[in-house]
């Protein structure tokens, strides 16, 4: 997942609208009822911002991590052997595979995987599907899915 | 008999399409799936271009308010192992303006160095493909045809090997779906053609 335009606009949003909200009131001279209100809200907003910011960062984070398996891991083969879903993330299926994982070297083996996928992707994962993996080559359970 | 009706009926004559009550393609590709299950009505099957079969046919659907395009959809299966995922969409297209998700699929912009293809289309691919397939996909003679020869409103979208071209003028007349049919089948054609190589 990565963060698009709407996700910075809805951080800037509520980062700043609810940093106004906690401060303005208070700088203004408003009742101290009022602005307690208003503060209350405004830090809200502002932890939503926090918390959809950590988010994206650690997107960014698993995204680069992804990029260096790409770029140094070991490509091998995992064929589906069992595709479902039974819940969306953003009207996007969370895919629920079991694998059959081949890596020349590491052999043969059976792992399972969630990815949350569009929908026109999602219903191409069928068994006998075989989609190209890199593996981390320090660690045999770390690698990336290309779909 | 709508001009939309007319157009597709003029454009079947002219081509030898078989004319189709309706087409439900499913959701093969972005466009398809925010369509959510509409169907493309009229729809017309036949030689989109040189040597590509498809179906061409109207798409409107409605979210928060209606979008209208004209589609034509071919299949290059070869394709998938290359690369699942090209989409190249004209600057500025609307697809839906309720959207609010802050967060999407990971997908990687392709660098060009067209300036035109970069002014027209937001080109955008699937994350880890081969970069240096995609770039021969982009050949400078397909950047420079993206650039200037489809109609002005078009796009495409390369999902699984479905090849979908679309075009949002409510009724591009027999002659506009003919330009959209014929820039969908070069779109697959080269696409066929940098698989095969």
């Amino acid at each position: 997942m990565q963060l698009n335009k709407v996700g910075i606009g809805l951080i800037a949003f509520f980062g700043l609208i609810g940093a106004a909200f906690a401060v303005v009131p208070i700088l203004a001279g408003v009742p101290w009822e009022v602005a307690g209100i208003l503060a209350s809200i405004g830090v809200i907003w502002v932890l939503v911002a926090a918390g959809l910011l950590w988010y994206a960062r650690r997107q960014k984070q698993k995204a680069a991590h992804s990029d260096w398996i790409f770029q140094q891991g070991l490509r091998g083969t995992a064929t589906v052997l069992h595709a479902g879903s039974n819940a969306t993330v953003n009207e996007m299926p969370l895919m629920r595979l079991r694998l059959d994982l081949e890596v020349p070297g590491q052999g043969s083996r059976e792992v399972k995987r969630r990815e949350i996928m569009p929908v026109f992707a999602a219903r191409r994962m069928e068994p006998g599907l075989t989609l190209p993996v890199y593996v981390n080559p320090q660690d045999p359970s770390d690698f990336i899915l290309v779909w | 008999m709508s001009e939309v009706q007319s157009s597709y009926a003029e454009l079947a004559a002219a081509r030898g399409f078989e004319q189709l009550s309706a087409v439900a393609p499913g959701p093969l590709t972005p466009l398809l799936v925010e369509a959510g299950g509409s169907p493309l009505q009229p729809a017309l099957r036949g030689e989109l271009g040189a040597g590509v079969t498809g179906v061409v046919g109207y798409l409107a659907y409605k979210r928060n308010k209606t979008f209208r395009f004209n589609v034509a959809l071919t299949e290059v299966p070869a394709a998938t192992a290359f690369a699942p995922r090209v989409f190249c969409i004209r600057r500025g297209r609307s697809t839906r303006d309720d959207e609010f998700y802050g967060f999407e699929a990971r997908h990687s912009k392709l660098w060009t160095e067209s300036t035109a293809l970069n002014e027209r289309y937001a080109v955008s691919t699937s994350p880890y493909q081969d970069p240096i397939w995609l770039r021969q996909l982009f050949s400078p003679s397909f950047v420079d045809w993206l650039g200037t020869a489809p109609p002005a409103d078009f796009s495409f979208e390369l999902a699984y090997g479905a090849v979908l071209g679309s075009i949002e003028v409510d009724d591009p007349g027999a002659d506009g779906l003919a330009a959209l049919c014929e820039a969908t089948a070069r779109v697959a054609t080269r696409i066929r053609q940098e698989c095969e190589e």
